[in-house]
């Protein structure tokens, strides 16, 4: 009886892991490659911009490697078209991107 | 937290500098212009304190300029001055001259870390200071300026070279003060490469060249009027963000001017700005 118990608990366990593992991704983290970015002051707009899109969380930008960087919730999704015209409106220039799901 | 201290920072000063002065555009040369242009939908507010002596006269400006971002390359904004002058023992204030301006980024190449690019820019000044007063706030005329800039900015230098001309109106006696053109070449340099978040410092070397034609009444040209400047500029451009505090000092190293007249012996200023 005991034996039971303690397999239904371990197994209850693996069960609750996997389920967390396939429903937990919160969203898709996009890195993506910009032009143009030399200063810090200069590149606010992009910030701003991101900042006011619904399901986006996490802007961060490294100047050194001209990446941005942003989490989109779930059900977001960043298109090229948009991303371009977003960095070309904050005064940049869009080069590509990677996506990655968040755990 | 942080965001919400520095807005309140941020109004604190722009009400306690109500009436403020004329400062460039954003992440521009002090002294000179750059092909800068705010974000589209974004609103830069910049404020501050210009000061000059030359001879006699002193004259100091407080400003107010709000840029507008039409598109990501293309700005519009005004420029309301307050100014405090005295010369010979006669002392002014009030507004001066208003301003329009519009500036417009033609050419834009990126690359890792780097922009090149150019803009014109059109400047209108109108009749809105007391030209009445003593020293004159105002000129009593329309003026506007035209102006071409080319900017090369990494992320440890900065190149910058425009070209601006101004034409003045002519006012109600006749006299229509002489048009000048300015040259100005500006280096920049960034001694540490701080990250995003990070204050950043930028120190600024400008050459600022004036080249003034001569006044002239009902057609005649007036004696002791135009000529040709150059000054030296060292400044810096600071900013965390979207705040950044500018400044700089211009100082005469050639001075070629018609007839008899006072030398610029300085100019200053000191500005802040925000990105909103």
């Amino acid at each position: 009886m005991k034996k039971i118990l303690l397999m239904s608990i371990f197994g209850a366990i693996a069960i609750f892991s996997s389920m967390q593992a396939s429903f937990g991704a919160a969203g898709t983290n996009y890195t993506i490659r910009v032009d143009g970015l030399a200063c810090p002051y200069c590149a606010y707009g992009i910030e701003k911009k991101f900042k006011k899109m619904a399901g986006i969380s996490n802007i961060r930008v490294d100047l050194d490697k001209g990446l941005v960087s942003v989490d989109a919730k779930e059900g977001v999704q960043l298109k090229k078209a948009k991303l371009k015209k977003l960095f070309n409106d904050s005064g940049f220039t869009y080069r590509s991107m990677k996506t990655k799901p968040i755990k | 937290m942080l965001y919400q201290y520095k807005t309140k920072f941020g109004l604190g000063l722009i009400l306690l500098s109500s009436f403020l002065l004329n400062t460039a555009f954003a992440h521009d040369p002090i002294f000179g212009q750059g092909p800068h242009v705010v974000f589209k939908n974004g609103v830069e507010v910049a404020t501050g304190l210009e000061t000059s002596k030359k001879g006699t006269e002193v004259e100091n400006k407080l400003g107010l300029e709000v840029t507008y971002g039409l598109t990501g390359d293309w700005a519009m904004g005004i420029d309301i001055p307050y100014a405090i002058k005295a010369d010979n023992g006669n002392a002014s204030s009030g507004y001066g001259d208003a301003g329009v301006f519009t500036k417009y980024r033609f050419w834009r190449r990126d690359s890792l870390g780097l922009q090149k690019s150019a803009a014109i820019s059109l400047k209108l000044f109108g009749p809105t200071g007391d030209k009445n007063a003593a020293p004159a706030l105002g000129t009593g005329t329309t003026d506007s300026v035209v102006g071409l800039s080319y900017g090369y900015e990494s992320r440890s230098w900065y190149r910058w070279a425009s070209v601006r001309y101004r034409q003045n109106g002519t006012n109600n006696a006749g006299l229509k003060r002489g048009s000048k053109t300015r040259v100005d070449f500006v280096v920049g340099m960034r001694p540490n490469l701080t990250s995003y978040t990070e204050p950043d410092m930028v120190y600024l070397l400008e050459l600022n060249g004036e080249f003034g034609d001569q006044a002239t009444l009902s057609g005649n040209r007036v004696a002791n009027t135009g000529g040709d400047e150059w000054f030296i500029s060292p400044g810096f451009m600071w900013s965390i963000t979207n705040f950044s505090i500018r400044g700089g000092i211009q100082l005469p190293i050639v001075s070629n001017l018609n007839g008899t007249q006072e030398k610029s012996d300085y100019r200053a200023k000191i500005g802040f700005e925000w990105h909103l």
